[in-house]
């Protein structure tokens, strides 16, 4: 239809920049866990270039995998999930028990599997129908789903799982561990769903703004409730993970503040917790980095406990270092340099774009070089003098006030 | 009298007076002087602990770092006292003071000045001071031999044949109801819970006002540690673990909005006492034990339904009241 409105080329036009590439947060991921291999490179030698180090890091990293991913949805909302810990455990305790009972293996865990949906359903009925805060809502059925577990199993602990369990915690596929081969297939099956479906497009709105999503015609209860279900299904696979890695065994105890390091794992990847932030690639290596991170140190000779410094040290870090973008530098610069005077600002702020322009000029060679720079430095002497006048305003102004002030 | 009934708390006393007649039919040992007080003395903990996380909630945060300062803060006064067990017990105390303070300094900075996520920079900050915790400890414990007289004083001491640490506690409720019912102070601390933008305009400087609200909340914190630790006469550097929850639990209950802005010490008082009933019914009816979870979940859940239903209700009233006019 040549001349209507559907002809116009809706393509995004920004190609790809090396410069903006290498910068990009996930490249930055990237560089970090390259630098953790370093070090453990540099400093275990002999163990690092030894055949199964690598295999056996990544598989005691994994077992909280899936629900990394599941979190990234749950974070992308605005919310949060402390809950999941709790669902894997009551999840991997259903299992169990149909086990015990002789049930077939494949009907115990797609049970499994279910009840980890339900209590992901509730969580998602209290936060989306009833509008209650996600934190509150999660720490308290947190505590419910894990009661249920202690209530049931008591002191005793369950050990009738399938047998390929432990393959998903142990198992290498050639030189690759089987966790991990298994995490990126669900890795790149979560990036699909965010990046390249409407369901993702809504997830995103709905965490960015979920008034203009209703006014788009979204419905907002039910993709949070859809997405507290996902949670819940990825809970169900992370008990599987969880189960295989801790060779088979489920007690009530266990498993106790993975729902933390799941989300510190989706803030690493560079998920805003508030809501709308985020790309599905930047956890799944963040993953990594957690898996490394905690075995590095370890190998290091860093005792368990304080880890744990570490590891909250880091996540604050990447947090702050992810905070810091241009509106801050600006608001840094007006404190500083510009004596909070929005004036002065702005006059740096057109004397800078104009510079740019001259200069932009000059690079392609239009017009008399000698000439625009007489021009440049014109305008740079130009706009020291109007804000130095600015500034000697304000304080006359300060001075006043202070008059007026101090007379009454 | 209308005012009466719809106030929250007035449901909040009748469940409380219906779970004492539920205590004194099913357990009646429960309403002696010694278990009244021994009750409140093991919740005096929470107590101390509800209220900071109180202030933090009405701010709109929340702090889920509380145990982890406890921890920390209990175990160098627990070390330093044992090290030195000449030094009277108030410099413990005033040291827990300032270590709280610091601690609760650090959240302060971060969310206030660095306006990091609440949730996510406490998290980080509990990871943080366990670990210090276990530093500072090195995985030691220590028992009632090792603990001077003059430290346990500060807990276990009687005046009036009440322990020192309810004293504490009703001190701290009455000051810190005070502080944010009738200071200028205290309801910037409300402002910037209910409306952060309408403060900002009003001149209100909000990081400040969180700076100080953690740093209220670190003090109270850092307090019960020295006093949890003072009380029990245990230290290591896994204690408390899950007060947190149980501290963010009274503030619900008590009906403290987690939204921010809203709440009131009584509610909060209301809430320390229901959960101390709770909490020792549950201890005194036998293989009741394991429920305890479970149940400290569901009546988080419903307590905040509660609230909501009381708010809807609420607005539609005011709603009404408005129609009525027009």
């Amino acid at each position: 239809m040549p001349g209507s409105n559907y002809d116009r080329d809706l393509t995004v036009k920004e190609g790809f920049v090396l410069s903006k590439f290498l910068v990009k947060w996930e490249m930055i991921l990237v560089y970090i866990l390259l630098l953790i291999n370093l070090i453990l490179a540099v400093f275990r030698t002999n163990l690092y270039f030894q055949h199964g180090t690598i295999q056996s890091i990544i598989n005691a990293g994994l077992d909280v995998s899936p629900m990394v991913l599941g979190m990234v949805f749950i974070l992308l909302l605005g919310d949060i999930d402390v809950s999941v810990a709790s669902q894997m455990i009551l999840g991997g305790m259903i299992t169990g028990l149909m086990m015990d009972h002789g049930v077939p293996w494949i009907i115990a865990v797609i049970c499994g599997i279910i009840i980890c949906m339900i209590c992901g359903a509730f969580n998602g009925f209290c936060v989306a129908f009833l509008k209650m805060p996600a934190v509150i809502t999660t720490i308290s059925t947190s505590m419910l789903f894990r009661g249920i577990v202690e209530i049931v199993l008591g002191e005793n602990s369950l050990k009738n799982f399938p047998k390929w369990y432990n393959k998903i915690g142990w198992f290498n596929v050639g030189p690759f561990p089987l966790s991990m081969i298994l995490f990126l297939i669900m890795g790149l099956i979560f990036c699909f769903i965010l990046h390249r479906t409407t369901f993702g497009r809504k997830v995103y709105i709905v965490g960015n703004n979920p008034i203009c999503a209703t006014y788009s015609g979204i419905s907002v209860t039910k993709v949070k409730m859809q997405v507290f279900i996902l949670m819940g299904f990825m809970a169900g696979i992370g008990s599987i993970f969880f189960i295989g890695r801790m060779g088979g065994g489920v007690s009530s105890s266990m498993g106790t503040g993975y729902e933390m390091t799941a989300i510190a794992c989706a803030v690493l990847g560079g998920v805003s917790t508030n809501g709308g932030k985020g790309k599905m690639y930047g956890p799944i290596i963040a993953t990594f980095i957690m898996a490394f991170l905690t075995y590095t140190l370890g190998l290091l000779g860093v005792d368990p406990n304080s880890k744990k410094i570490f590891t909250g040290v880091i996540l604050i870090l990447t947090i702050l270092v992810s905070t810091i973008n241009k509106q801050m530098i600006k608001d840094f610069k007006l404190r500083t340099m510009y004596h909070n005077n929005k004036n002065i600002e702005a006059l740096h702020d057109r004397t800078n774009e104009q510079i740019k322009e001259l200069k932009k000029q000059i690079k392609s060679g239009k017009g008399d070089a000698s000439k625009l720079n007489a021009k440049i430095a014109e305008l740079k002497k130009d706009c020291a003098e109007k804000s130095a006048k600015l500034w000697e305003d304000q304080k006359a102004d300060e001075q006043r006030a202070k008059e007026r002030y101090s007379t009454k | 009298m209308s005012k009466i009934l719809r106030s929250r708390n007035t449901g909040l006393i009748l469940v409380l007076i219906i779970l004492l007649i539920a205590a004194k039919i099913l357990t009646p040992g429960l309403f002696s002087t010694y278990m009244i007080i021994n009750t409140l003395q093991n919740n005096a903990i929470y107590a101390i602990l509800a209220v900071g996380e109180f202030v933090i909630i009405l701010t709109g945060g929340i702090d889920i770092s509380i145990a982890s300062q406890l921890a920390f803060v209990g175990i160098i006064c627990t070390k330093l006292s044992c090290d030195h067990p000449t030094v009277p017990g108030v410099v413990f105390f005033l040291l827990s003071i300032v270590l709280g303070a610091l601690c609760g300094a650090l959240n302060g900075f971060l969310v206030g000045y660095l306006h990091m996520v609440p949730m996510i920079c406490t998290l980080g900050t509990m990871y943080i001071f366990r670990g210090l915790a276990f530093v500072v400890s090195g995985g030691e414990w220590w028992f009632a031999a090792k603990y001077t007289q003059s430290y346990r004083w500060w807990a276990i001491g009687k005046f009036l044949t009440i322990p020192m640490i309810i004293w504490w506690t009703v001190i701290i409720m009455v000051i810190v109801g005070i502080f944010l019912a009738y200071t200028s102070a205290g309801r910037r601390i409300y402002a910037i819970g209910t409306s952060r933008e309408s403060s900002a305009v009003a001149g209100i400087k909000e990081p400040k006002v969180t700076f100080y609200a953690y740093i209220i909340c670190g003090i109270l914190a850092g307090l019960a540690g020295m006093l949890n630790t003072s009380n029990y006469a245990i230290g290591y550097y896994g204690m408390g673990e899950g007060f947190e929850m149980t501290a963010i639990a009274i503030c619900v209950l008590g009906g403290t909005a987690i939204t921010g802005g809203k709440g009131r010490m009584d509610g909060v008082a209301i809430g320390v006492v229901i959960m101390a009933v709770v909490n020792s019914f549950i201890s005194m009816i036998p293989g009741m034990s394991v429920w305890q979870k479970t149940l400290q979940g569901g009546i988080i859940i419903i307590a905040v339904a509660i609230n909501y239903f009381t708010e809807r209700s609420a607005a539609r009233q005011a709603l009404r009241e408005r129609g009525a006019l027009i």
